[in-house]
């Protein structure tokens, strides 16, 4: 009987080779078709535009309205501006939670991120109308401060502070989750030896623990902000009718407006905003696969 | 410089007991090592020490002060982990640099400090690289010379070798036992390797089940042990149940003469103080198998009833498998209930 060499078995590398490439070109193909190409012709839509007489040219005219329109200003600004603001309060309400979750031993543990992920499990709209319920005008917080002989709260609803806070609880979780993952690299044994050496519980955290989670801060702060720049829903509902945030401003271009150009050139800008975080996140993942 | 002191310290976790009434006192400039199988105490002890466990009664000092409740960073000691536990994003300066930063002293001492510690650990001149471009031994020196530059009164060890390889881990045994010689730093550390025990240690202090089964030099540690599992875990042991009746200890045919009260014994003879004679007949026993080591032989041998024992001897080719045999222990001692009962004169 002959005896085959292993690579006989499970092939050479240049045999594996086109079914690597095989394995990979679906999804490579798809994001192509779906993500590049309605990006490609996104912006060649803006900028290739028919003059008076029907015949197509280069123009940048439907930028230089965006910018020079006080109205689109005033709508990115208030985009950014929520972006930085979720984006922060994120971090503020998610790192503490993670680090307990990452530190504490006790079954109370469990609970807590049972209660982080659950609005994972919650649909935009749900938490929309439970918002207005619970905190808009004569919501249950007003009836109980009423109940009580209170004046009435001034309601974030219809306010710029209102896809804030529906955005921040949208996504606890996966800010959690991300945080939590960075900190599972942070070994016990390296903050044990920080501890050893004489430092903190603050000394511990600015110096071992944050440095050691960069990524994942910088990954968690991508995905707010790819998030927030996309959100719909709830900035459409929570939101002020003026100045709106991206999403909505693009569907009411779109649809009452009748204007895909316009919409198109919102969208291309507001994706100008999110490449940047793209950039981001990829860099971040490449520098941690990098041997 | 500085005597640790340990006194009845108990450590519990919910039902179990990993730590029992445990005392010890370590001498100024001592190194102790903690011996002992996994689940004994011993790194939880050391935690203890290091403050990164609490002690459920009992009182640790250090120089005659408390610190039994002191967290780690208010306490005078070091600890070198297993692991390493470098801090990857800092180099190899910076990681001993910042226990020094953290106590605000003027950079220049800084440097001076972490130049000579990495001099003393053999690693002058690595200060830039980083913690990820050094090779295991020389990141346990790092996590060695962190401790040191800090000049802790106690320095700890929590089986500081055990991710390297034999030749390192020999190699740098020496290094420590060095370096804590010249620097006279009172030593505790953790192992379960018994030749790291023997070769560093001034005193071993055997652990089992969260209590010292024995505390004493290596060398009577290794030659009178306390209990049968002192003589088990230290070194090869053959221990062998038996009755012991009118002066002479007896299993299936193997006798052995000792002055002892009668009744059931355990017997316990190293394989290098076992000798075996070529039987004229049937024999005490009959050997199993050679195993040549090149410069000894562990020939197994088997008691008629089946009971395996290992003795040493100088060439492999004198003895076959098969060949009946005659058991003649030079040293070997005798246990009844835990306790030796009798130990024979030949240390062997």
């Amino acid at each position: 009987m002959t005896v085959l060499p292993a690579n006989d078995i499970v092939g050479t590398n240049k045999s594996r080779r086109p079914v690597g490439l095989l394995l990979v070109a679906a999804p490579v193909l798809l994001v192509c078709w779906l993500i590049i190409w309605p990006i490609i012709s996104a912006i060649i839509r803006t900028i290739w535009l028919p003059d008076a007489a029907a015949e197509k040219r280069f123009s940048l005219e439907t930028y230089q309205f965006f910018f020079s329109d006080q109205y689109s200003i005033n709508n990115l600004m208030v985009t950014l501006w929520t972006t930085a603001v979720t984006a922060l309060i994120l971090l503020l309400i998610c790192l503490p939670i993670a680090l307990y979750l990452r530190f504490a031993t006790n079954r109370i543990a469990a609970y807590v991120q049972g209660l982080a992920i659950f609005p994972m499990f919650v649909p935009s709209i749900i938490l929309s109308y439970a918002f207005i319920r619970v905190l808009g005008p004569n919501g249950t917080v007003d009836l109980l401060l009423n109940a009580v002989h209170l004046p009435h709260i001034r309601s974030p609803y219809l306010t710029p502070w209102g896809p804030v806070l529906g955005l921040v609880w949208d996504n606890i979780p996966l800010t959690v989750l991300i945080l939590l993952s960075g900190l599972g690299n942070v070994s016990n044994q390296s903050i044990e030896a920080a501890r050893d050496v004489g430092a903190g519980r603050l000394a511990v955290l600015w110096h071992i623990i944050l440095p050691r989670i960069s990524n994942s801060l910088l990954v968690a702060v991508s995905f707010t902000v790819l998030g927030i720049f996309s959100a719909f829903t709830l900035p459409y509902v929570l939101g002020p009718a003026a100045p709106e945030m991206m999403g909505p401003f693009m569907q009411r271009t779109f649809r009452d407006l009748n204007d895909p150009t316009t919409a198109i050139t919102q969208a291309v800008i507001a994706f100008g905003f999110c490449i940047v975080f793209g950039l981001f996140y990829v860099y971040s993942v490449a520098k941690n696969r990098a041997p | 410089m500085a005597v640790l002191d340990i006194q009845g310290v108990t450590k519990k976790f919910s039902t179990t007991t990993a730590v029992d009434d445990f005392t010890l006192t370590v001498a100024d400039g001592e190194l102790v090592c903690l011996l002992g199988p996994s689940g004994s105490g011993k790194s939880t002890l050391l935690r203890m020490i290091g403050g990164f466990e609490t002690a459920t009664s009992g009182l640790i000092t250090i120089d005659g002060e408390d610190v039994t409740r002191v967290p780690p960073e208010r306490r005078p000691t070091g600890m070198v982990f297993q692991s390493h536990a470098l801090w990857t994003h800092m180099n190899v300066f910076n990681n001993l640099a910042f226990g020094l930063k953290l106590r605000r002293l003027p950079k220049a001492e800084i440097k001076r400090k972490v130049e000579a510690v990495l001099d003393l650990v053999g690693l002058g001149g690595y200060g830039s690289r980083a913690t990820t471009q050094l090779s295991g031994g020389q990141q346990q020196r790092v996590a060695l010379a962190r401790s040191l530059v800090l000049e802790p009164k106690i320095l700890l060890l929590d089986e500081p070798f055990a991710s390297l390889d034999q030749h390192l881990r020999e190699r740098l045994r020496e290094e420590v036992r060095d370096i804590q010689q010249r620097l006279k730093i009172t030593t505790l550390f953790v192992t379960h390797g018994q030749d790291e025990a023997l070769a560093l240690a001034d005193r071993i202090v055997v652990m089992r089940d969260g209590h010292t089964e024995q505390a004493d030099r290596p060398d009577v540690v290794y030659r009178e042990p306390a209990t049968p599992f002192v003589a088990g875990f230290i070194g090869s042991m053959n221990l062998v149940d038996g009755t012991i009746a009118n002066g002479v200890f007896t299993h299936t045919g193997f006798a052995v003469p000792l002055a002892a009260a009668d009744g059931p014994a355990t017997l316990a003879v190293r394989p290098e103080a076992l000798d075996i004679v070529p039987a004229a007949g049937a024999g005490m026993a009959k050997i199993h198998r050679v195993t040549d080591y090149g410069t000894h032989a562990i020939v197994d041998v088997d008691l008629p009833d089946g009971v395996r024992l290992k003795a040493m001897v100088g060439e492999a080719r004198n003895w076959s498998a098969g060949q009946a045999i005659d058991l003649k222990p030079r040293a070997f001692a005798a246990y009844r209930y835990n306790a030796a009962i009798f130990r024979s004169l030949d240390n062997g």
